[in-house]
């Protein structure tokens, strides 16, 4: 059977509830939140190990704060994770599944390696010796491992006309899925590297933060700026080398060094680069902490963007587009998401305001009338969603035929 | 059709099964908790008794560390374990109810976010507002239950999703009140023994005597109202639901349903009256009582559900065996059976599409991988080995298992066989080699 007949006999026939651009935005967008907090916990995680096994008042320091902000990190890393776990499985059904059923035995065992990585992690938090520092280790390779997991998976997806060579051998089929059949080395460096130059902006990010605490030394701050600078400029300029790298290996009959989706992201890559160059040499780095951070942003999200058209290109060598399932349009449940969206962006904002204002003062917070009546209307939000979903639920039950 | 993941002996839907059930035991902590720590919370500050924030504290971190390292993570695991045991199926769930998973992921961000704020703010913003991010936290995490419990209840009662193909029909389906209200009253039970195991570690016995009493009778209460909810969701039973539970109830899951969560039961009441008797490892015996309970009734839910993964539409070994006019989608069979399924699944390897005298036991392995083993184990022990249920019904020759295979479709729990008749004899043969 040829590759093309076998997608499309592979595609859910159930349709999708709305227009596949919708998922595709999305699932870029989530994407690129996943792969900043997976960043930022590599980035978070590697710094807080160095920092206790290498001793010293400001580098103990920073190791907890830095252990701390990394188990926050892992845990968001994972929730936001879920979505484009969803979007993918709605868009390129065919390529997901077969690549993760391909492995599947890894697929499981990703799970228990997260586990592992995360429960180490809080060992190593709570540990606070040098010797606990193994712990930090073996959190870090944990997550290591679980990101190359992800990368196969990604990976496989793509090369459809590889899939049933995996599957048979001598005469019948391999049913254990214990093998991870492709890896891509300079992909796979492209997603992790950057958790220095992350590791680096958030180390400029709680510079900047804290230099409002009285009780926060300012040489101590200043000192993490400035490192923080520096890995940032250098973690971003072997980025650089890595991309090139990658970019060599993507095959040539794609044509994605011309997309204009790439240079744009590799444009800002640039400016990215010249401004965190700067930064490695100011004396005080702190004060563009939020430039910084915003160009990370920026690049990051267009290279999100960048990798759904190579996903695009690669998928489309055998005909299949994100236009592939029928579109059923479901305006109930598409608004039901909207309205949550709307409920959850400002409800989660409200607990990020509470967090940044009062981690900003020492000592007790405050909170002034605004911030109780958002906190107010967040609680309000909640129970008029319920109230609406249930009384929704209750008319849909007796239209159907009662309870 | 993808390519299939045998696990030996256990079975891929067993893997589903195990990650599953572990994953209740966090998750409803996580929905629950929330509801007991703002109590005392409130209590602590009303009364001005600190020492009952003592509690709260450590439950809240319990609640931070294991609902957010083990509950999220088998969370997740639960999808991928779909995800390889069961692809069509997940698929077919995810194209419909996509927008509802997408809604559940909002409330995700907000209960992370939520437990993390809150357990790194006591006393750092006023109590107004630390008590303020618990109830957000509270309602929030409750809202994911009431969008799961559509999305689950679906997958055993579409109700009319099968005509109409709109979200909420099947959404709020005719079992969805009384799981709903069965998963909130068991909520606050799961909540209960954990608070117990918690306040078992304080060292103020007035805290712990307050904790343990209110928590024990949160528990039974949970308990009582989670037993009446199951006996309304009982009744609410399709009848091919109730021929599964006649047919595949053994006593050993009745006695898993019935006797942990009264033993539990019992043990709070005996909380609730002695509260000062409570202690560590029977508190965590509790936990392992609650867990055999929930073990049974998920195990009895999947099994109910046979020979569907989605009722009126795809049976467990993902073949989709009824016409879908609302999604314009047809049934495979009538294809499967002029052509065969080794023709029709695209990753049966080509050396085996055709049954020839050369390949046919390894053709009916490869039938028995796609058609069966999502169910049964092929080996000759683990769940439902088909060696042992051959041989059990005494067919001995490929002949006798023919006239098995035909027999299967009839009873309620199993999918009829389907393919070309030169597959049939393939599978009975390779049948009838494994059960020698
Ligand atoms: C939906 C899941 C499912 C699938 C798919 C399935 N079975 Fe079964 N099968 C069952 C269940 C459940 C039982 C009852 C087991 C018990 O009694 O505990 C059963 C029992 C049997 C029995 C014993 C019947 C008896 O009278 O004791 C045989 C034989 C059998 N299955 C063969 C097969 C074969 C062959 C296939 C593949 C063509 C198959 N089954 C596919 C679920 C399934
Ligand atoms: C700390 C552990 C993790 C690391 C290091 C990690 C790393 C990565 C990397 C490197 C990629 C890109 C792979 C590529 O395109 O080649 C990726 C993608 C992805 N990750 Fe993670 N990840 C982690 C945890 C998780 C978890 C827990 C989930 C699930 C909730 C998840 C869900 C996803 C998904 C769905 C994608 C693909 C997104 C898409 O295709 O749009 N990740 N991850």
């Amino acid at each position: 059977m040829d590759v093309v007949t076998m997608l499309k006999g592979m595609t859910d026939p159930m349709g999708i509830p709305f227009y596949p651009i919708a998922f595709e935005v999305l699932g870029v967008l989530t994407f690129a939140l996943h792969i900043l907090l997976v960043n930022v916990s590599l980035g978070a995680v590697a710094l807080a190990v160095y920092g206790r096994l290498k001793g010293g008042a400001r580098w103990e320091r920073l190791s907890g704060a830095m252990a701390k902000a990394g188990t926050a990190a892992v845990s968001g890393a994972i929730v936001v994770g879920v979505a484009p776990l969803l979007f993918v499985q709605v868009l390129y059904d065919p390529f997901w599944y077969a690549s993760n059923v391909l492995s599947a035995a890894w697929v499981i065992g990703f799970v228990f390696v997260m586990m592992l990585g995360y429960g180490s992690l809080y060992v190593f938090y709570f540990g606070k010796t040098k010797s606990s520092s193994a712990w930090g280790v073996l959190s870090f390779s944990c997550f290591l491992l679980a990101g190359a997991i992800m990368h196969v998976l990604n990976y496989q997806m793509l090369l459809p006309e590889r899939w049933a060579g995996w599957y048979e051998k001598l005469g019948g089929a391999v049913v254990s899925g214990t093998t991870l059949h492709a890896f891509s080395l300079p992909r796979f460096l492209h997603f992790i590297v950057p958790s220095f130059a992350v590791g680096g902006v958030f180390l400029l990010l709680y510079s900047w933060y804290f230099a409002a605490r009285p009780d926060f030394d300012a040489d101590y701050l200043g000192w993490t700026a400035r490192l923080g600078a520096r890995l940032a400029f250098w973690a971003t300029a072997a980025e650089a080398l890595v991309g090139v790298w990658w970019l060599v290996a993507i095959p040539k009959d794609l044509h994605f060094t011309s997309d204009p989706v790439f240079l744009l992201a590799a444009a800002l890559g640039v400016v990215l680069l010249a401004l965190l160059w700067r930064l490695s040499r100011d004396p005080r780095p702190q004060r563009l902490a939020l430039h910084a951070a915003g160009g990370v942003f920026a690049v990051v999200l267009a290279m999100a963007a960048a990798r759904e058209v190579l996903r695009r290109l690669y998928v489309g060598r055998f005909g299949y587009t994100v236009r592939e399932h029928p579109v059923h349009l479901d305006l109930g449940s598409t608004a039901l998401f909207l309205g949550t969206f709307v409920l959850g962006v400002s409800v989660l904002s409200w607990l990020l305001a509470v967090a940044f204002q009062s981690g900003r003062v020492a000592g007790a917070w405050e909170a002034g009338p605004r911030m109780r009546a958002w906190g107010k209307l967040s609680l309000g939000l909640l129970a008029a969603w319920i109230v609406l979903v249930a009384g929704f639920g209750v008319f849909v039950t007796l239209r159907n035929g009662g309870f | 059709m993808y390519p299939i993941w045998e696990v030996p002996h256990l079975t891929a839907g067993m893997v589903i099964g195990l990650i599953a059930t572990f994953h209740i035991l966090p998750s409803h902590l996580s929905t629950g908790a929330m509801w007991l720590n703002v109590w005392f919370e409130r209590k602590a500050y009303q009364e001005n008794r600190p020492e009952l924030l003592d509690f709260v504290k450590r439950y809240s971190k319990l609640l931070l560390i294991f609902a957010y390292v083990f509950g999220s993570l088998s969370g997740v695991g639960i999808w991928f374990a779909t995800t390889v045991a069961a692809p069509r199926a997940i698929s077919g769930l995810i194209h419909n109810y996509v927008w509802g998973w997408a809604a559940e992921w909002c409330f995700f961000m907000i209960e992370v976010a939520g437990i993390y704020v809150y357990v790194y703010t006591f006393d750092k913003v006023d109590r107004k507002t630390h008590l303020n991010i618990g109830w957000v936290f509270a309602f929030a995490s409750w809202t994911t239950m009431i969008i799961i419990v559509g999305i689950l209840t679906f997958m055993l009662t579409p109700g009319v999703w099968p005509q109409t193909g709109k979200f909420f029909d099947g959404f709020f389906n005719q079992t969805y009140w009384p799981q709903l209200l069965m998963r909130t009253s068991a909520m606050f039970a799961i909540a209960g023994a954990w608070a117990v195991l918690v306040a078992s570690r304080l060292k103020d016995e007035r805290a712990r005597a307050s904790v343990v009493r209110t928590a024990s009778l949160w528990g039974l209460g949970g308990l009582a109202l989670a037993g009446v909810f199951l006996l309304w969701y009982r009744a609410v039973l399709p009848p091919p639901a109730q021929a599964d539970l006649a047919a595949l109830l053994r006593p050993g899951l009745k006695t898993g349903l019935i006797v942990p969560p009264a033993l539990t039961a019992l043990y709070f009441a005996f909380l609730g009256a002695r509260p000062r008797a409570a202690s560590f490892w029977p508190g965590l015996l509790a936990i392992v009582m609650i867990f055999a309970g929930i073990f049974s009734f998920e195990r009895t839910r999947e099994l109910i559900r046979k020979p569907y993964v989605i009722p009126g539409y795809m049976f467990s070994n993902q073949i989709i065996g009824n016409d879908l006019p609302a999604k314009g989608i047809s049934s495979e069979l009538p294809k499967i059976n002029a052509e065969g399924i080794l023709k029709f699944d695209p990753f049966v390897p080509p050396e085996l599409r055709e049954v020839t005298d050369a390949n046919r036991l390894r053709a009916g392995r490869m039938i028995a991988l796609i058609e069966c083993s999502s169910c049964h184990s092929l080996e000759t022990g683990g769940i439902r080995p088909l060696p042992v249920f051959i041989k059990r019904l005494g067919a001995a020759s490929p002949d006798d298992v023919s006239t098995v295979i035909d027999s299967l479709g009839a009873m309620p729990f199993m999918p009829g066989f389907s393919g070309t008749d030169a597959e049939k004899k393939a599978l009975a043969a390779y049948l009838a080699s494994i059960a020698k």
